[in-house]
């Protein structure tokens, strides 16, 4: 409680919180019962407007942030939506300024660093006790806690199985001559972590220069047989469902719609391992919100929201009481095992300290 | 005292053009030029430092993908605007010389389209060109190719790019062209007619060079918003429909910010279509179109 006053003296400059106590105090005279009160007092803890969420696209149905609207009757956050981190920080570059966003794991120290962000106040967040430790530590850094893990999955390949046979269960049908036309790659500078695991390179994330270089020259070389690269979800799951795909990198989230439509389809595990990653909310710097972004943080922690995302989004929770309803689902992406996203089982996504060389090479694939 | 009132005149009509041209076209220039040698700078991920730079430049100039995609984009623009013209010029020649009544009434029609939004135009495409769209149902349905093997090349490639970049441009340009043949003196057909010429060397001869200024300022109608385009190959264009005006998008803000790079493109860009609009102005004198 003391925390969050604190939050709050912090933020209400002196003139504000006059206004906004007199502005309470005079609807209690006015209407002369604890209703009104009551809504005087609402609007005093009301950070001026809706909250400002910088997030991934289908992460703003109001299943995933349950609690957040109970406590906030009628407070629908005000959703920004990012196509990966790059374009997030962009935004931001553009003046959006949202009290929460949402970077993968791997982000979260070039994230903090920007200056554009804060670390979030555990004692506001009473659901991160129920979290994955493992994951909660993932999300520190220089001490503080700068990340709450929420969603978690894996990058895998999604195909066709009425119309493909993999001559192995490899990240080398993303480069099947046997499909060209057919396959999808994920518009990301991730493509050359793949090339590194596909080439069976030991530091795929920090690759030398002549990794590097081997890296792009293979993807290039096999680029004619991408037909898209895929920066929107709703656009490749289109596209897979109309047939215009068979192929396609991808998260369980694909899976899970491609299924629903009846598809006869598969999400297969590469033997060089998958890629694993966490969703981590990480708060605006000077968010004139804190009190409703903590809030938001804490809905998106609570096994409620766990078991929706779960159900329906196929994707892993990091409130370890959380679970889908199907046991299919529990088994097929192992969501009642955290561990499955670690090594050895898969690599998870990570800081990549050339990142900006990554991308530089990664955007010439794409102008080749 | 006159003159003092004119200069006044002047000066009021010109003022507020001129400020607006500073502020939303020279300036954001200079500051794009400004971002290319890295005096200015986007949000740094590793808290990088800067110093001013022309090393952007020196890559791009060495860099054959960066121009290697750009001749692309010239060479897919080049086809999108003379197709569009070759299509527009008929419309346009009915229209004006046909003696038709109703030519304000078909314009109207030809235009349209624009009464609905760009990108769901765009998008109609994609319905029609994918793997179960409508062409491809048709040709299933005619039996000419089994529900197994649609024709893929439709849709994410050159080829849709170009067929919906034609499909915009061509009211947009039929338009200078019908502005310049009907403003021809059609005496100078009725002439040739007396001089013995056919009515296709009368077309070649007098309506085709006279209409030229049209048919230029037409082409560079297409072609310098084209050479720059990202919206429609980003819907349609796949993989291989990538054009240079994507490249740049993706330097500012789908890919990873590098802000610098991307100036670059851009200004290499507009360096290039200025330097077309000049060529093409001065030596086809465009300025006839409005001129009559």
């Amino acid at each position: 409680m003391d925390d969050a006053r604190d939050l709050m003296e912090r933020r209400l400059s002196r003139d504000k919180f006059l206004k906004l106590a007199a502005a309470a105090g005079g609807a209690g005279l006015l209407a002369g019962h604890a209703g009104a009160a009551g809504a005087a007092r609402a609007r005093l803890s009301d950070e001026s407007g809706k909250l400002q969420v910088l997030d991934w696209v289908g992460y703003e149905v109001p299943q995933l942030y349950g609690p957040y609207l109970k406590k906030y009757p009628g407070e629908k956050p005000k959703f920004t939506f990012m196509t990966n981190e790059a374009n997030a920080l962009s935004k931001m570059a553009g003046g959006l300024k949202p009290d929460v966003v949402r970077p993968y794991v791997g982000y979260v120290p070039d994230f903090a660093d920007t200056g554009l962000f804060q670390p979030w106040n555990p004692k506001l967040i009473p659901n991160l006790k129920q979290l994955n430790p493992a994951m909660v530590k993932a999300g520190q850094y220089k001490g503080q806690q700068w990340g709450i893990p929420e969603d978690w999955g894996f990058d895998k390949i999604l195909y066709r199985t009425d119309k493909v046979k993999p001559k192995e269960r490899s990240w080398s049908l993303l480069f099947d001559d046997r499909y060209g036309g057919k396959i999808a790659w994920f518009d990301d500078l991730n493509q050359l972590v793949v090339a590194g695991y596909y080439l069976g390179f030991k530091k795929p994330y920090d690759q030398s220069d002549a990794e590097l270089k081997q890296s792009q020259k293979f993807l290039k070389s096999k680029k004619h047989l991408a037909r898209t690269f895929w920066t929107s979800e709703t656009d490749m799951q289109k596209d897979f469902a109309s047939g215009d795909l068979w192929i396609a990198y991808a998260w369980p989230a694909d899976w899970a719609a491609m299924k629903a439509k009846g598809l006869k389809v598969a999400y297969m595990t590469p033997k060089e391992g998958a890629i694993s990653w966490i969703g981590m909310l990480m708060l605006g710097k000077g968010t004139p919100r804190p009190m409703h972004a903590h809030a938001y943080a804490d809905a998106w922690s609570s096994k409620q929201t766990g078991d929706w995302l779960e159900t329906n989004y196929a994707y892993g929770h990091s409130n370890t009481l959380a679970r889908p309803k199907s046991k299919d689902l529990l088994k097929a992406l192992q969501l009642s095992n955290p561990r499955s996203l670690l090594e050895p089982n898969a690599h998870i996504d990570r800081d990549i300290p050339r990142r900006a060389l990554y991308a530089k090479l990664w955007e010439e694939v794409k102008a080749s | 005292m006159a003159r003092r009132r004119l200069d006044t005149t002047t000066t009021s009509l010109l003022g507020p053009p001129l400020v607006w041209l500073v502020v939303f076209f020279l300036l954001p220039i200079g500051l794009v030029g400004a971002y290319s040698v890295d005096a200015l700078h986007g949000i740094d991920l590793f808290a990088e430092t800067h110093k001013v730079t022309l090393s952007a430049w020196r890559d791009f100039v060495h860099s054959d993908v960066y121009l290697g995609l750009f001749w692309k984009s010239v060479k897919m623009s080049l086809i999108v605007s003379v197709v569009v013209v070759a299509l527009a010029y008929p419309v346009a020649y009915y229209l004006a010389l046909s003696g038709t009544k109703r030519k304000y009434v078909l314009l109207l029609v030809l235009i349209a389209p624009f009464l609905t939004s760009y990108l769901l135009r765009v998008l109609a495409w994609k319905v029609i060109l994918g793997n179960e769209g409508v062409l491809n149902s048709f040709l299933v349905w005619t039996g000419i190719r089994s529900p197994d093997h649609p024709v893929s090349q439709l849709l994410y490639s050159r080829f849709a790019v170009i067929l919906v970049l034609t499909y915009v441009w061509v009211p947009f340009v039929a338009l200078p062209i019908f502005v310049s043949l009907e403003s021809l003196d059609r005496r100078l057909l009725e002439a040739a007619s007396d001089l013995g010429a056919s009515r296709w060397q009368a077309f070649r001869r007098v309506t085709l060079p006279l209409s030229m200024p049209g048919i230029m300022a037409g082409f560079l109608f297409v072609f310098i918003p084209t050479v720059g385009e990202f919206v429609t190959p980003s819907l349609v264009g796949g993989t291989s429909g990538y054009m240079y005006g994507n490249q740049i998008s993706d330097l500012f803000s789908t890919g990873f910010p590098d802000w610098q790079t991307g100036s670059v493109l851009a200004l290499f860009l507009l360096a290039v279509v200025a330097a077309l609009t000049v060529v093409f102005a001065r030596f086809l004198q465009v300025r006839q179109v409005t001129a009559g």
